[in-house]
């Protein structure tokens, strides 16, 4: 089974996958319309800064136990096996907070949905973009990252893909791990946020 | 992490005005910066492309997703394009400045310019050689009519080269000549980038970055300069005068108003509304002892050099100087005033205007400043300024004292302290007392703890005998600093302490605002001149260790064309090609003889200047010695 797959060493920070996972969740289904509608579709998705202020696409990891779906005493959180992903049951939540209490990696927002019941806010997480799934069409977070920081595969394949490159990396040392412009470009951030600190 | 509740700046009044804002329930510059974290890759890489509307595009940096936009424009073309479109407008607002002045200049010749005046018709006359326009016989006027007519030419298509290229040192002019850098027109140069980075144009990425070279030039040596001369002509040549800066130049007891901007056009005007006796009066009817006008930013540099007027500020101050309470009205024309300073004034009773037909601001009020109605709007806006005094809420904070300082080194001032003529700075370069010069430039940006980096560059280099001149934004950090006093002196190394004791001079010299960077290309042609070698040649650097802007890009861009090695603090958004990196670093070193070089860590690009200049030394057979 495929599932999104995260390698923040590939995030450039430029949060198109914010926009593109909140177009997915809208009625329109298109940017500009989107932005347009009440309630405004939110992202399901979160790119946060790290130390030297790189990115970080910071996503629902579908634990499985939940520590949502075992926090929830209404019972709105469950898990969908099929497809590995932990839903919310908009009907039976009852915007508690629990869940978003519960969830290591705060992912877990509240906020009234253009897909969900009309006029209350419950919780909102990310689904695996079921809907596009069901469609033939990847999650959309994925569709949009052009650089490989987000990826939709069987997780076998992403490990023997990490595995070989580890392997050639070490076999092959000046072949550099990160093209050079990256490499130049992090480490001047980091030389910069670090004089902030003397 | 940064953590902008955490020391953002070297100074104290920055991080005590701060602490003040956020009492104050004010938003700044630092706060912003955190929102936008973090800031996108592509764009921060230079990879992304929004000229066409087939795209907005964007290139993969790790080389798996898509390797060129709907055009077809690899990494190379889109991050050139996109450089150079930074030139052109960096080159394109210098520029526009320096056409303003050249209106006024114009509109003083016909008697339009109510108000204005030429208080130098020496420079007026040498200008006026300069550009071939006749003197003899003709009023001062009608020379500036002349000089003026012949300046607009420059802007132009007619000529085959802008007419001040002739002041740079022939051996460097012959560089130009081979490589085709002589800029023709300086609109031309900005019009022709814009249109090379036009879609389907040029699509070789070295050929479009020498044109950004030649457009760079058209501003160094066309724009810039002119708007310099003509500021000069206008309101004199700057000479040496004590002054103060920081956020303790305003005065609790005082009306005050503060220029922010660019253009001496508004700021001369209302730096004479006041001392008109009428608003005077008016300040002590209201309970002021008096109209106390300080600067901040270029603007304010303008002011320091001619009439020796406090500075408060520079760039990351503006927002916080407001937050003292104790400013009565902020004056603005254009460039580099964040559109946020009107929202932090309506926390206080502070009133902003603006001035400018071209620079229109959120929560400011509009009083359009033009030459032949300057004078009197600036009486108006400053008697506004003057009744706003009784508005003032409580007792302001001001959270320093003054730091004394010297300005308005012009290279008139210079050559004429060194009594006439460069050779007594020569001889001691040669003799080794002074290794060199760095001319340090440029703006604060919040990813550099503010005024860190130009303080302790600055410190590092006066400490080895290395003089530094600069302008902007550095100016100010250097004069908070301390560096401007002639006791300052004792923080140099032996030799240069012996020098500035001998002179009389700080080892810090302030040449003026961003457009008076020339002065600095005027001061080492001269230099070339009186050793009869190149520009490259010279002991000499650039450093911009703080910078944000676009002008700055163009700026550093002219450094280097004109032969002088410059260095950066943060990265220019090019690190998506490594050609356009390496031919940047390295590759210019075979076409203009000097290239750039980005380091962050002042202390690190203390001793990569220090090498550089240590470098032209043993190439001109003077001692030299390794640093590391």
């Amino acid at each position: 089974m495929k599932q999104v797959i995260v390698h923040p060493e590939r995030c450039v920070g430029c949060m198109q996958c914010m926009l593109a996972c909140a177009t997915a969740h809208s009625r329109s289904g298109t940017l500009l319309a989107a932005c347009q509608e009440r309630p405004r579709p939110n992202p399901r998705i979160h790119v946060g800064a790290g130390r030297f202020n790189e990115g970080f696409p910071n996503r629902c990891r579908h634990c499985d136990p939940a520590p949502c779906q075992m926090a929830c005493l209404a019972g709105a959180i469950y898990r969908r096996e099929s497809t590995a992903t932990v839903l919310v049951n908009p009907d039976r939540c009852i915007n508690c907070a629990s869940c978003a209490m519960a969830c290591p990696y705060g992912v877990i927002r509240f906020h009234e949905d253009p897909l969900g019941p009309a006029g209350w806010a419950i919780a909102i997480k990310c689904d695996n973009c079921g809907a596009r799934v069901a469609k033939g069409l990847i999650p959309a977070c994925v569709e949009t990252c052009k650089t490989g920081a987000l990826t939709y595969e069987e997780m076998d394949d992403a490990m023997a893909r990490k595995t070989r490159a580890v392997a050639r990396s070490l076999s092959a040392p000046d072949r550099p791990a990160m093209p050079a412009g990256v490499v130049l470009l992090t480490s001047i951030k980091q030389a910069e946020m670090q004089l902030g600190e003397r | 992490m940064f953590d902008p509740r955490d020391n953002v700046s070297v100074t104290q009044d920055a991080n005590r005005l701060l602490a003040k804002a956020r009492q104050d329930g004010i938003e700044t510059v630092w706060q912003r910066h955190e929102a936008q974290q973090p800031q996108c890759g592509f764009c921060d890489m230079g990879l992304s492309c929004r000229i066409c509307v087939m795209g907005p595009c964007r290139v993969d940096p790790f080389g798996q997703g898509p390797q060129s936009g709907v055009c077809g424009a690899d990494a190379d073309i889109i991050v050139a394009r996109n450089l150079c479109r930074m030139i052109a407008a960096g080159a394109a607002s210098h520029s526009d400045h320096g056409r303003d002045l050249v209106e006024v200049l114009a509109g003083v010749a016909d008697g339009s310019a109510v108000g204005y005046q030429i208080r130098d018709e020496a420079k007026l006359k040498r200008l006026a050689k300069e550009y071939g326009v006749a003197t003899a016989d003709k009023t001062a006027l009608a020379i500036a009519a002349d000089l003026a007519d012949a300046m607009m030419e420059d802007y132009g298509m007619r000529r085959k080269a802008i007419r001040l290229v002739e002041r740079a040192p022939k051996k460097r002019r012959a560089v130009w000549e081979k490589v085709g850098l002589i800029p023709r027109g300086i609109d031309r140069e900005t019009s022709e980038m814009m249109h090379r980075t036009h879609m389907g144009v040029d699509n070789n990425w070295q050929s479009l970055l020498l044109q950004g070279l030649r457009n760079a030039l058209s501003d160094g040596w066309g724009g810039s300069m002119i708007a310099t001369e003509v500021s000069d002509i206008l309101f004199g040549v700057p000479t040496p005068r004590p002054t103060a800066v920081n956020a303790g130049v305003l005065k609790a007891d005082q009306v005050n108003i503060v220029v922010h901007g660019h253009n001496p056009v508004v700021s001369e005007m209302v730096s004479a509304a006041c001392q008109s006796p009428e608003l005077l009066d008016l300040a002590r009817a209201k309970g002021a002892v008096g109209i106390n006008l300080v600067g901040v930013c270029c603007t304010g540099n303008e002011l320091l050099m001619r009439r020796g007027i406090a500075m408060a500020g520079n760039h990351l101050m503006t927002e916080l100087i407001l937050s003292t309470g104790a400013v009565e009205m902020m004056i603005v024309d254009y460039q580099c005033i964040m559109p946020s300073v009107g929202k932090v004034a309506c926390g206080y009773h502070t009133k902003m205007v603006s001035t400018s037909d071209k620079a229109k601001f959120p929560h400011m009020e509009h009083v359009e400043f033009h030459p032949h109605n300057a004078r009197e709007k600036a009486m108006t806006v400053v008697r506004a300024a003057v009744e706003n005094f009784a508005n003032r809420k409580g007792q302001p904070f001001i959270p320093v004292e003054p730091q004394a300082a010297v300005g308005g080194f012009s290279v008139e001032t210079i050559i004429g302290a060194l009594g006439g003529t460069p050779a007594p700075l020569i001889d001691a370069i040669k003799a080794g007392k002074i290794r060199g010069a760095v001319g340090i430039v440029g703006c604060n940006n919040p990813k550099i703890k503010h005024d860190y980096g130009h303080v302790t560059l600055t410190r590092r280099l006066i400490e080895n005998d290395i003089l530094v001149v600069d302008t902007g934004c550095v100016s100010v950090a250097t004069a908070k600093a301390g560096f401007k006093v002639p006791e300052a002196a004792a923080m140099a190394g032996p030799g240069l302490k012996e020098i500035c004791g001998a002179l009389g001079i700080p080892p810090v010299l302030h040449m003026g605002s961003c457009v008076d960077n020339v002065r600095i290309l005027v001061l080492v042609s001269a230099l070339a001149d009186a050793l009869g070698v190149d520009i490259c040649d010279l002991p000499v650097a650039g450093s911009a260790p703080e910078w944000y802007s676009e002008k700055a890009v163009t700026i550093g861009v002219y450094f280097v064309a004109s032969g002088v090695t410059t260095h950066l603090g943060p990265m220019p958004p090019i690190a998506g090609s490594m050609n356009v990196v390496n031919l940047l670093t390295e590759g210019l070193k075979d076409v203009v003889g000097a290239s750039f070089a980005v380091e962050p860590d002042p202390e690190k690009a203390a001793v990569f200047l220090r090498n550089t200049i240590e470098g032209k030394r043993k190439a001109l057979g003077l001692d030299w010695r390794a640093v590391v």
